[in-house]
């Protein structure tokens, strides 16, 4: 992260030499300039496409049966399950005799096109929670980051901006957050705060909470860097209101080098919230998690039914390694040292 | 003086191969340095003097490469190429290996002085303990001996209580301790020739002068020769015997260096004179090169320096004059690449004076709009160098984008 | 500053944020619904009467305030306070449980670190040569892959496939021979080096690839250093140059980042131990969680940021070691 800053530091090389209209320029063009790149890199490229192909699966999963998807308790499992044409709904349970299960994978002696990945131990098809599994991942991942994001950049731009002692005691908190191991600062809000019967939302929260002030950390630098800039200094001297300064010039300069971050952090919050779910304090049944498909599947699975324990592993590492490429790119875009 | 150089430059050809393009960083220099004396290799930023000097030890990094040329040293072929039976151009078999380069050429019998002291040493080793192994490497010394060694030449560049200092780190050097250090490096391998790349620029005036002063006298006593790469004409002035002034990749002037400051015949020297600070002048009397140097990558056509040349006519757009010699002086040739001079005989005194200032603008203005391919092209060997252009860039370019109206 | 006083003025510093580290798990411990000994009885019938001894027992029905002080006056003499689930002083569970997490930790890093460097100097030097780019797809593989489910596969592939590798627990070397049913020290060192192999692989991974990139990016930009060109045109020989002149300085970050990934991998060795069955403090941790033992809870948080804290004043002293800019006490 420290590399991070200070690579970015470098950027906007005109930033500090005129005025505030221009510094807008500055910024527009240096954005389109970063798109630009990004389009050009290759690693950036096959990043997005994955991204945009598990968003898009997600997209596509929450559209097809987004009531079923709520209301699953109130509605009955058949009438869901109709909603899909193609595969048998994830939530839905087959009546006994319908589907067998454990189904092997098609390539494997005793499985069929119809459940192409199989089924998992109550017999529903492990493709289609597999699909399922990318909406809970990606909306799990995009949520916590912005509860990170928002909750950073306020804390980050009020503490850079003011310093003192509101300055201290976030550094400090980044240390103690720092000191304790993610997962376990998580699984610790999570149980406590849901009483005792965790579930994905908390999850949510707790990663997004516990991100705050790496978030806040990296605003804050690049507030304190730009706080010095000439033209803040003209526009304080002018009489601009300090919100307004904040919001209008420390934040957007901030951008940068807080996306590709968060791009990187989406990445992170997915391994540990599938960690969360592994562990059994994320997703619950009968919600399709690929975390939570890892769990059942390592608790009786793993050694018989080998399949159900790929699949999901190799969900996650595709996701989270589109969003690591396309944050790498976005970094090398943004990067002045790395051209050519 | 001897008749065999010491250093054989001819036609020396460095080009980066980058996305943009070929950059032509060095385009046919030749030049020769003779034993006991000091060369100057004089130029803007960007005029490929670092690059030229790092040619001369085959240190040109990626995607950098000497194309073409042939470099001689002491009789043996530091760079060569011949044209195979297939007209292919390939490395000339009395060439050197790179192994052979690293045994026997760098350090051993050319050595380097970087440009800037702060980041030429290593900050985790002491400063002793780097000069030893130099000395170790370069003069198959053992050990002790090797320290002893380094320690006599600590002293012998001036430190204070080089045995104390022996055990410290760079950091606890000032800029101009270290540049001390550095010299002692390049003496302590005893070689024949020191490439000196702007040596003093990154230290204030006051060090600056201790150092040439320094240079000058340990010069004296150890009868190395020198390569002395810089921009600054002061400096040329205080410690070169000879000067080459290089543009754009280019020698354009060549002579002993009284000859050059009192017998100009390129107006680009005559302009680098014009604008360096003399106590004899004041500052209304500086006049500035105008423009700032075209890119390597697409140089103007004719003569490079046509578009900021006082003197241009229209004859310097279409032809590209050699350096030939125009005079004689101190038993050296005095050459110039500028087509006025009679020997070059391509109608300049019938042509067309050209208008200035239009071309030159139109010229800076394709400059900025590119300035940093430069930069990264360049990277190590040049890479202050490309920072100051891009700065000379900025200020020069504001005017432009403005409409004329001047900024803060 | 002298070495020992350095460490101890580096403790002293960690003081505030072990504090802090106490503050969160205290909050979030009271933060529950319903207080820890409702939530201890979960699922039985909740006797007043046994709720209100427990509580007097153990202190819990005294203000948060007094609470939060006896925890930290208890923790000042070493006491991390008393599991009721377990009949157990916390401290006691702790360094029983210790052990195995520590050394499945350090051998992690051993890996990572064997393998890392390596790969991240010759990625380096070839740089975007075949070799650069695959060990590039590597690295982003082990950053993309949970650790658990790396185990899950190791197990799949060298327990149940291959059987060649045992798939739970460790062997502590620890222990006596006899202890574990061995005949011999070799025996029994070759079993905890069979034990350790693949849990050591999956919890070592992310660092892996997390070392590798950064070595990669730092041999790059340390081999570009004036000081390396120099070293090149004073005919120093390039296998020298990559080992010595560019390696040192490059390892500077190296340490930085093995300290503050410590946080990382010790979360991980929660999951790790749970995949492999290693009775470590992640499987306890996991344990105290589905018991709503809170104070335990709170000492393996307390433990593990202590740990964390540890580790990342002996990187710093490292740090001030190998960098002779860095003096003792002055760290810019």
């Amino acid at each position: 992260m420290a590399t991070t800053e200070s690579q970015l530091d470098d950027q906007e090389p005109g930033a500090a030499e005129g005025g505030s209209v221009d510094e807008e320029v500055e910024t527009r063009v240096g954005w389109r300039y970063t798109l630009a790149k990004v389009k050009r890199d290759a690693t950036a490229r096959i990043g997005l496409y994955i991204v945009a192909f598990v968003i898009f699966i997600a997209a596509f999963a929450a559209i097809d049966s987004n009531l079923s998807r709520l209301t699953f308790d109130t509605m009955s499992d058949y009438t869901a399950a109709q909603a899909i044409p193609f595969f048998d709904h994830p939530t839905r349970i087959p009546p006994p005799g319908e589907a067998h299960p454990n189904e092997p994978p098609v390539f494997v002696d005793g499985g069929s096109l119809s459940h192409p990945l199989g089924t998992d131990p109550q017999g529903r098809d492990y493709f289609t929670r597999i699909i399922y599994g990318s909406q809970v991942s990606v909306s799990v991942g995009l949520a916590s980051t912005a509860i990170g994001l928002i909750g950073g950049t306020i804390i980050g731009s009020i503490a850079g901006y003011y310093g003192g002692w509101i300055d201290d005691l976030l550094m400090r908190s980044v240390e103690t957050v720092y000191a304790i191991p993610p997962l376990v600062l998580i699984i610790v809000f999570t149980v406590f705060i849901s009483g005792g019967s965790p579930d994905i939302q908390y999850a949510v929260i707790g990663v997004g909470i516990a991100f705050i002030p790496v978030f806040a950390r990296i605003i804050r630098s690049r507030v304190l860097s730009v706080r010095e800039m000439d033209y803040i200094e003209a526009a304080r001297a002018a009489g601009v209101k300090d919100r307004n300064i904040i919001r209008r010039h420390v934040i957007p300069n901030s951008f940068a080098p807080v996306m590709v971050y968060a791009t990187l952090q989406i990445g992170v919050t997915i391994l540990i919230v599938a960690g969360l779910s592994f562990l059994g304090y994320g997703a619950q049944p009968p919600t399709p998690d690929w975390g939570e498909m890892l769990r059942i599947a390592h608790g009786r699975y793993m050694h018989s039914n080998i399949w159900l324990s790929i699949w999901p592993g190799l969900a996650i590492l595709v996701t989270i390694m589109g969003f690591n490429l396309f944050g790498d790119g976005l970094q090398d875009a943004l990067d002045p040292r790395i051209e050519n | 003086m001897s008749s065999e150089p010491l250093l054989r430059v001819e036609n020396l050809k460095t080009q980066f191969f980058t996305e943009t393009g070929t950059v032509r960083a060095v385009d046919g220099i030749s030049f020769e340095v003779y034993e006991g004396e000091i060369v100057g290799l004089v130029g803007e930023s960007g005029a490929g003097k670092s690059v030229a000097s790092m040619s001369l030890l085959r240190l040109v990094e990626s995607p950098g490469e000497i194309v073409g040329g042939t470099i001689e040293y002491k009789g043996e072929t530091i760079f060569d190429l011949e044209e195979g039976p297939d007209g292919e151009l390939r490395e000339h078999p009395d060439m050197l290996s790179e192994s052979e380069m690293r045994e026997r050429i760098r350090g051993r019998e050319i050595a380097v002085i970087f440009q800037d002291p702060m980041e030429s040493l290593n900050p985790v080793f002491t400063v002793g303990g780097q000069l030893r192994e130099f000395i170790e490497i370069n003069r198959e010394l053992p050990k002790d001996e090797a320290k002893a060694e380094a320690v006599r030449m600590l002293r012998e560049v001036g430190i204070p209580d080089p045995e104390d200092r022996y055990e410290e780190y760079p950091h606890q050097f000032s800029g101009g301790m270290r540049q001390r250090v550095l010299i002692a490096m390049a003496l302590a391998c005893e070689p024949n020739l020191i490439i000196a790349d702007e040596p003093t620029t990154a230290l204030d005036v006051t060090v600056e002068g201790q150092i040439l002063d320094l240079v000058d006298d340990l010069q004296d006593r150890y009868d190395t020769s020198f390569i002395w790469v810089t921009h600054d004409m002061g400096v040329v002035a205080e410690i070169c015997d000879r000067v080459n002034v290089m543009y754009l990749g280019e020698v354009v002037e060549q002579a002993p260096v009284d000859e050059l400051f009192y017998d100009t015949k390129h107006p680009y020297t005559s302009a680098l004179l014009d604008s360096m600070p003399r106590p004899d002048r004041t500052v209304d009397e500086l006049e500035p090169i105008e423009g700032v140097m075209p890119e390597a990558i697409n140089p103007p056509s004719g003569c490079r320096f046509h578009p900021r040349c006082p003197d241009a006519r229209e004859v310097c757009t279409r032809v590209h004059p050699e350096n030939l010699e125009v005079d004689q002086a101190e038993g050296y040739p005095h050459r110039a690449a500028c087509v006025k001079h009679d020997v070059f005989d391509v109608g300049y005194d019938e042509s067309v004076p050209l208008e200035k200032g239009d071309e030159a603008e139109t010229r800076v203005g394709e400059t900025g709009s590119d300035e940093n391919v430069d930069s990264t092209v360049e990277e190590g060997q040049a890479s202050t160098d490309g920072g100051k252009a891009n700065e000379a860039n900025q200020t020069n370019r504001s005017p432009n984008r403005d409409g004329g109206e001047s900024r803060p | 500053m002298g070495l020992l006083r350095y460490t101890i003025y580096r403790l002293l510093q960690a003081i505030p944020v072990l504090i802090g580290i106490s503050i969160i798990t205290f909050v979030l411990a009271n933060l529950a619904p319903g207080d820890p000994v409702r939530l201890m009885l979960q699922g039985q019938q909740a006797d007043e009467e046994l709720i209100r001894t427990i509580e007097q027992r153990y202190g819990l029905d005294q203000p948060l305030h007094v609470r939060y002080w006896n925890y930290m006056t208890g923790l000042v003499q070493g006491d991390l306070g008393y599991s009721i689930h377990r009949r157990r002083p916390v401290s006691d569970l702790m360094l029983e449980r210790a052990g195995p997490t520590l050394l499945l930790v350090l051998s992690a890093y051993l890996f990572a670190i064997v393998t890392a460097i390596p790969l991240g100097i010759i990625a380096a030097k070839r740089r975007n040569e075949p070799t650069d780019h695959i060990s590039r797809i590597v690295a982003l593989i082990g950053v993309s892959t949970p650790s658990f489910w790396i185990g899950i596969m190791l197990i799949i592939v060298f327990a149940v496939r291959l059987g060649v590798l045992p798939s739970a627990g460790l062997v502590y070397p620890w222990q006596p021979p006899e202890a574990a049913g061995h005949g011999s020290y070799l025996e029994h060192w070759t079993e905890t080096i069979r034990h350790l192999i693949l849990p050591m692989i999956a919890l070592g991974t992310l660092q892996m690839a997390t070392l590798m990139r950064v070595e990669r990016t730092q041999m790059i930009e340390s081999l570009q250093e004036e000081y390396v060109k120099l070293a090149r045109a004073y005919g120093v020989p390039e296998r020298t140059i990559l080992r010595k002149h560019a390696f040192r300085s490059a390892q500077l970050p190296i340490i930085t980042i093995i300290g503050l990934n410590l946080s990382t991998a010790l979360g991980g060795a929660v999951l790790v131990e749970t995949v492999f069955a290693i009775n470590g403090i992640g499987r306890l941790f996991v344990e105290a969680i589905q018991q709503l033992d809170y104070q335990l809870i709170m000492g393996i948080t307390m433990v593990l940021g202590f740990m964390f804290v540890v580790g990342v004043v002996i990187t710093d002293i490292s740090y001030a070691y190998i960098d002779p800019r860095v003096t003792y006490g002055e760290r810019e």
